[in-house]
């Protein structure tokens, strides 16, 4: 039988600003065991779908369905009468759902560190969800099996954990947290909505692993929501696809992926593929900008006693050509971000050196622009579009009034905006069009080079296709170069030519973005490479087994040795003793000792070396 | 955290030497005499002021008092002959602190329970309720109400005595008055704290978990909520455990509040030093109260403090 059937399923919101349905006709059933992928672009009403089914949605959300069974019984909820819900109906029905909510039906959400609450301690969430249904199981018993639920959750040292805030976590933990919430009370369905989307790749895989062994173990049915196709296709059996709210097609992973019969599900696949696509383009060979072993340090203890040095970058040396897109990838917390700010100016490196055009950069430059990573925060709601983009011109320029206007008219055009909204505010505009905002406020002054700091992924697949066009599209146009910084493999791939990889601070390998993807070398490249996951279920599948186990230890050791070793499989005595330099074999360098001249041996000039793994 | 707390404490004396300093320098600057009135000659004048060291240099008489302090005494009232401003403190204090504790809890409690009130009811009216009784209480004055409150149960109704502080129940009308405005701000602070929280995804998160509402505003999100209120309570109790002259005044209770305008019109040097010491030291005090409260509420703040 089937854990659960839903049949029709409707959702209308009443409200000011939004009329209409968000989700209609909306059919699925999933048997014990089995994970069923939900897949559709931001708004098709996945969520929207998943909460009405446990009745989370406010009350201006009016859920409507024919039908819905849980082990066979109804859990619909009351039928809207005159605009409300009646009274008595809602009172019973919100009973029966909290008993069903948690022991029968539970959820895992996208963003591990705002479902949890932030003064609460994770031992205390989890045995409350374990109480709340077990009603005469003591303290002391939750806490022993909130225990055993973080070890099954692949969390380490789980009795230490229990003690800890959510924000002393890191965000892989956070989600293992969550899922072993979610799994307290042995649940027959887990709903688990984008639940890798916040995490970094290499934990992508550790999750989904999680959820597919669970699924295996305990016979629990899994609806798996994800906009990435990636995920469906390394997990799932059976697929949905969503478009504005309706179920555009729904078939075993097999058929959605090698034979889908709706164009939108073709276009889907094809938009995903195609980021995994390589660009070529030709490079002039002067360099625009270089860094020179550039380390940045903070200090944890203020007074000199006490004094920590945590460097969050460290040796960092790359060129930046011009015109050319340089790629810079890692996890998370890695120092990407501290590396933008010192060639943006907003810091200044502790040592080493920033040359642009070959001198020494003092402080901020008109000439060296950013496009940030959030398009909501980073524009100001108060100001219009037109306010936004003079900004940068008046403070460093005099143009008229006239000027101004004709050239925020031109970078519109540019940026693929209609002119005439120039008088909007941010809000009338999708996350899209915001950062092509972004991109055109960076260009106004005209510059030399952009630091794009993760500017592709708040948005959807679809999205991000078009924004990496029109970055490409300007920079055959104006000749600007990028620094493109993403956590995303396949995104850094598509649009730059070369890239370094970056780890706790040190680029571990750099080269051509085609030869690094296709021969990688370092020892972390390769575990990044093999936790991609492509929108391919059989190659897929066949990845996963091989994806690396375990949480990452989050105590990198910075002072000595390789800062990868305590990951790293391939680790010998050395890595732990000493930090591997970095070896240059043409246009690729690698920061390991497999490179060495002491494992490989003594090598003439015109040696070419191979993958050493 | 110990670390923490004496940090604090520290700055806390350094403040309050900065507080002497300038309180001390201050009355002196006064225009007139303590014992200036207008049959005094000027003789006997000149004669009171040496008997009180008043004719030495101000750095003197700083220094002096300065090493008093440190001893704990506070020096004895010009205009109070015999009277040391340590017994006025003890003697006018109690009351004081009675009459403002007991008004900061009421307002604490029902400031709380009104806003929560507010933000989780389903009906209007209680909402709409609510809102106007908290804006007529942050908007009137407390010896409007003062008076209001005498007027009805004292002289009309006779239910409850007017003045002085006799029984327990002499304390209802002052502390009432006292309250009305900060459980009029605590309730509008609390409503949109707790509004704000309940928009929160880990209140979802509960909800899935099978939690029943009232259990996720206890147990989750009121601990949230309560963070910013408590930043008001503290300067809040501060200022009502330091007196109320106004209050004082109408219910005729010989609190700290009336020494304290009283002894500024007399130019009772002493007096006005010690109290302004001793307020000092409440204020300060307090606060480092409501920071180590804080810290104990809010974990990323204790993190942050170590």
């Amino acid at each position: 039988m089937n854990v659960l059937s839903v049949q029709d399923l409707s959702v209308q919101f009443h409200d000011r600003h939004a009329k209409g349905e968000t989700v209609s006709g909306l059919s699925l059933e999933i048997a014990p065991g089995e994970i069923v992928g939900i897949v559709g672009e931001s708004g098709s009403g996945k969520s929207t779908a998943m909460q009405a089914v446990l009745g989370l949605l406010p009350e201006r959300a009016e859920v409507m369905s024919g039908k819905m069974l849980l082990n066979g019984d109804s859990i619909a909820p009351p039928p809207y009468r005159d605009g409300r819900p009646q009274k008595q109906e809602q009172k019973a029905y919100e009973k029966k759902m909290q008993q069903i909510r948690g022991s029968q039906i539970a959820m895992v959400f996208q963003d591990p560190l705002s479902y949890l609450n932030p003064t609460v301690k994770i031992g205390r969430q989890i045995t409350e969800a374990v109480r709340v249904h077990n009603k005469n199981c003591s303290r002391a018993q939750a806490k022993v099996r909130a225990a055993e639920l973080l070890d099954m959750a692949g969390l380490r040292r789980p009795k230490e954990s229990l003690d800890k805030y959510p924000f002393e976590m890191s965000g892989g933990m956070r989600q293992r947290a969550a899922i072993a919430i979610a799994l307290a009370c042995e649940p027959k369905l887990l709903i688990a909505d984008e639940p890798t989307t916040a995490l970094d790749v290499t934990v992508q895989g550790q999750i989904l692993k999680l959820l597919a062994r669970i699924a295996e173990e305990t016979a629990t049915a899994i609806l798996l929501v994800s906009h990435d196709l990636g995920v469906i296709a390394s997990v799932c059996q059976r697929v949905l696809v969503m478009q504005n709210g309706k179920m555009v097609e729904e078939g075993t992973v097999e058929e959605i992926f090698y034979d889908p019969r709706q164009e939108y599900t073709r276009l889907l696949i094809e938009r995903a593929s195609g980021l995994c696509a390589l660009t070529e383009k030709k490079i002039s060979g002067e360099a625009l900008l270089t860094l020179k072993n550039v380390t940045k340090s903070y200090h944890s203890g203020r007074r000199n006693l006490d004094q920590k040095k945590f460097e969050a970058v460290r040796d960092v040396s790359f060129e930046l050509y011009k015109g050319e897109t340089y790629g810079l990838v890692g996890e998370s917390g890695c120092g990407k971000t501290t590396v933008a700010k010192m060639i943006t100016g907003v810091h200044a490196p502790s040592g080493g050196a920033v040359l642009y055009h070959g001198e020494e950069l003092v402080g901020m430059q008109r000439q060296i622009q950013m496009v940030f990573q959030d398009p909501y925060a980073s524009l100001n709601p108060r100001m219009t579009i037109r306010e936004t983009l003079e900004e940068p011109l008046l403070l460093n320029t005099s143009d008229s009034p006239e000027i101004r206007k004709e050239k925020v008219t031109e970078i519109m055009k540019m940026a693929g905006l209609p002119p005439e909204d120039a008088g909007k505010y941010p809000r009338a505009f999708s996350g899209g069009q915001r950062q092509r905002i972004g991109i055109a406020r960076a260009l106004m002054l005209r510059p030399e080079l952009i630091v794009c700091d993760e500017p592709v992924s708040a948005l959807d697949v679809s999205i991000q296709e078009q924004i990496l066009e029109l970055l490409e599209q300007i920079q055959r146009e104006t000749k600007v170069s990028y620094l493109f910084i993403s956590h995303d493999l396949n995104v850094v791939k598509r649009i730059s030519q070369r890239l370094g990889v970056m780890y706790a601070g040190s680029i571990v390998e750099s080269g051509a973005t085609e030869s690094v993807y296709e021969d990688p070398w370092h020892p972390y490249t390769k575990a990044l490479l093999s936790a991609i996951l492509t929108p391919d279920p059989r190659t897929a599948r066949r990845r996963r087994k091989m994806a690396a186990g375990g949480e990452q230890e989050k105590e990198v050791q910075y002072d000595t040795g390789c800062p990868f070793a305590s990951r790293c499989g391939y680790a010998m005595e050395c890595c732990h003793a000493d930090r591997p330099k970095t070896y240059c074999f043409g246009d690729r360098k690698v920061a390991c000792f497999l490179y060495s001249e002491e494992y490989t041996g003594r090598r003439s000039n015109d040696y070419k070396m191979t993958s050493q793994i | 955290m110990l670390k923490y707390t004496g940090k604090r404490i520290l700055i806390g004396i350094l403040s309050l030497f900065v507080l002497v300093t300038a309180a001390f320098f201050l009355t002196r600057l006064m225009p007139g005499s303590p014992f200036q009135s207008g049959n005094v000659s000027e003789d006997v004048l000149k004669s009171m002021e040496e008997e009180y060291g008043l004719d030495r240099p101000m750095t003197e008489q700083y220094r002096l008092y300065l090493g008093n302090l440190l001893k704990g005494d506070l020096g004895v009232s010009f205009k109070k002959p015999g009277v040391t401003v340590v017994e006025v403190i003890r003697r006018a204090w109690p009351m004081t602190a009675a009459l403002g504790g007991l008004a900061i809890l009421t307002a604490a409690v029902f400031g709380t329970l009104l806003g929560i009130w507010q933000a989780s009811s389903g009906k209007k009216a209680v909402r709409g309720g609510i809102f106007l009784g908290t804006i007529l209480g942050t908007g009137i004055p407390n010896f409007v109400i003062a008076l209001l409150l005498m007027f009805f149960f004292g002289v009309k109704l006779k239910l409850l005595p007017i003045a002085g502080l006799a029984g327990p129940q002499n304390y209802i009308l002052p502390v009432i008055s006292l309250a009305v405005y900060p459980t009029a701000v605590i309730a509008r602070l609390m409503q949109n704290t707790f509004r704000e929280e309940m928009q929160k995804d880990y209140v979802v998160l509960a909800k899935a978990k099978g939690l029943k509402p009232g259990r996720t505003a206890l147990t989750h999100i009121l601990k949230n909520a309560w963070i910013p209120v408590l930043n008001y309570i503290g300067p809040a109790a501060a200022f009502l455990l330091t007196g109320s002259f106004v209050v004082e005044s109408i219910f005729t209770i010989p609190g700290l509040g009336r020494e304290f305008v009283n002894s500024i019109g007399n130019r009772d040097y002493t007096l006005i030093m010690g109290l302004t010491v001793f307020m000092g030291i409440v204020v300060i005090g307090i606060n480092l109260l409501t920071d180590l409260m804080c810290a104990w509420l809010d974990p990323r703040v204790r993190r942050a403090c170590r």
